[in-house]
């Protein structure tokens, strides 16, 4: 029971990033019908950059080793701040060189092109902060909690509170806001949004940005419980990914409940047989693809003429 | 001021990879004018009307607005310079409501929540049916109600010119006499409107003047009085033989 309880509540932490990434594979794809395939890396640099924020704001060297006495709550902000612009930042310029000139054209060069632009962050970061994985303590310290016997760590309340947060923001803005309505206009139909004389161009960087920030937030959120490694972000955006095409990538709400899905998925059968999570979450997708190819959430695309 | 149209268009040309859809149109839309083009299925109408609101990039030619040069400006800006469409096959957001659609269609505008309300009362006022649905979602309406709408959220940009793109497709017979009862009374208003049509009886009705577009080129125009005595209209789009 016990260990049961602990396993929900490190699944629902890791579902709360998957969830996070998951909304911004949503974001791009409703209104550009892309998304970056190495939005891994992006949460690699959303870690790497945060801990370095931390570090600045510690006023130590960006690459040395990060001690609990470094992360208060506020410097944790201002590394939060530092995890969400500059994988925004990055976001543009992945519109800019590598989905811009190929969206809407037959083919998939940009799936070649998003993946390779990447690589070229997962490089960078590996050329600054080279292959070791970085401790990063969280802000509000390593001392397991106990509630009804399980043990659970503090970064896991706070991956899940974040993320959930974040996600209501994110849900109120796209269903209430004037601009969230512009953006499902622009989702819907990018002609006739056009016509209602919202910027399309503009909205759409504004989806690879927040997508961006959302991985970055993302990457620094699960570090404290992972360690931030040049090479955590594959197997995190795949299983996001996962996630967004159980829940309905055409659905926000759908890839949130996907994310938790996915986490909640993965920590249980972890209890049982650790080597089966991976098998147990394909095993879902394809269940999920036969049974209902659009999502839990989704709705099946009908073809404009 | 007035001797200048309102919209004019110069050997405007519009290419789709090889085919060329519009090969070298020139009209104009003076203020307070209903103008209707008429024309079959695939004569380049549509193609027109995304040119005139910058959906469709041009081959070749001008358009002028307001004695603005807007052929390379971009569509959304075209809409802020007093440019609204009803498009083919209405195109409302399915997703949602009537009210956020009518909200969506001022958009662009600058306008207290007063002035934007008091707009969309003169909506329902105008087509009763979308006060009813107004919390319904747009892909739920009837295919007149949509219409309704696409005319009703144009309309809320507070248009200089309405273009409206084949407002009568694929709808019952009673519901074309209401919306064409709509256009009448717009254009008592002064509303200057462009209208696309096939439906070139009732169209020829309503239009101060009107364009005969076929197969990419303009063949006639005239008043709507003397195209619809024209012979070759007669035969070619009044069902006369």
């Amino acid at each position: 029971m016990v260990v049961l309880l602990q396993a929900l509540f490190s699944g629902l932490a890791l579902g709360g990033i998957y969830s996070l990434v998951a909304v911004g594979f949503n974001i791009t794809h409703s209104t550009t019908r892309t998304f970056n395939f190495g939005q891994g890396e992006f949460l690699v640099a959303g870690a790497f950059v945060a801990v370095s924020g931390l570090l600045l704001i510690a006023g130590k060297g960006v690459t040395d080793p990060l001690e609990q006495a470094d992360v208060s709550m506020l410097a944790y902000g201002g590394g939060m701040l530092a995890a969400l612009v500059i994988p925004g930042i990055l976001g543009v310029l992945l519109y800019l060189t590598a989905v811009r000139p190929f969206a809407g054209r037959s083919g998939l060069a940009w799936v070649m092109s998003t993946i390779g632009f990447g690589v070229l962050v997962q490089n960078t970061a590996l050329a600054i902060w080279g292959p070791s994985p970085m401790v990063m303590p969280s802000p509000l310290g390593g001392e397991v909690i106990r509630i009804g016997g399980a043990g659970v760590l503090p970064q896991e309340f706070l991956v899940l509170g974040a993320s959930i947060v974040v996600m209501l923001v994110l849900d109120t803005v796209m269903r209430r806001t004037r601009i969230g309505k512009a953006v499902r206009a622009v989702a819907e139909n990018r002609n006739a949004a056009t016509l209602m004389g919202i910027d399309v161009s503009a909205v759409v960087i504004g989806a690879f940005v927040v997508s961006s920030a959302l991985a970055g937030l993302a990457g620094m959120l699960v570090a404290p419980i992972t360690t931030a490694s040049v090479f955590m972000g594959l197997t995190l955006a795949l299983k996001a990914f996962s996630a967004a095409i159980v829940g309905g990538l055409d659905n926000p709400r759908g890839c949130m409940l996907g994310g938790f899905l996915m986490g909640l998925l993965e920590a249980l059968v972890g209890l049982w047989h650790a080597e089966l999570r991976e098998i147990a979450i394909f095993l879902l997708i394809i269940v999920v693809l036969v049974v209902k190819p659009e999502g839990l959430l989704g709705r099946r695309r009908v073809e404009k003429v | 001021m007035a001797e200048s149209p309102m919209l004019r268009v110069d050997d405007l040309e519009v290419r789709y990879g090889v085919i060329e859809a519009l090969k070298g149109i020139s009209l104009e839309v003076r203020e307070g004018e209903v103008v209707t083009i008429i024309g079959g299925n695939g004569a380049g109408k549509s193609t027109l009307m995304k040119a005139v609101s910058g959906l469709e990039p041009v081959a070749a030619g001008r358009i002028r607005f307001g004695g603005t040069d807007i052929t390379t400006l971009a569509g959304h800006r075209r809409v802020a310079l007093g440019i609204a469409q009803s498009p083919e096959g209405r195109q409302v957001f399915a997703d949602q409501s009537v009210r956020d659609n009518l909200l969506l269609g001022a958009y662009h505008r600058r306008a207290s929540d007063a002035d934007i309300e008091a707009d969309i009362e003169a909506q329902y006022a105008r087509f009763p049916r979308l006060r009813e649905r107004r919390a319904q979602m747009a892909g739920t309406l009837s295919g007149g109600e949509q219409q309704m709408l696409a005319i009703g959220r144009a309309l809320m940009a507070r248009p200089r010119l309405l273009l409206l793109d084949e407002p009568s497709l694929g709808l019952a017979p009673l519901i074309v006499r209401e919306i064409f009862g709509v256009i009448r009374s717009l254009r008592a208003q002064g509303v200057t409107i462009l209208l696309v049509e096939q439906m070139a009886h009732q169209a020829l009705g309503v239009a101060d003047r009107a364009y005969v577009l076929e197969t990419g080129r303009i063949t006639l125009s005239g008043t709507g009085v003397e195209l619809r005595r024209d012979p070759r209209v007669r035969a070619a789009y009044l069902g006369d033989h």
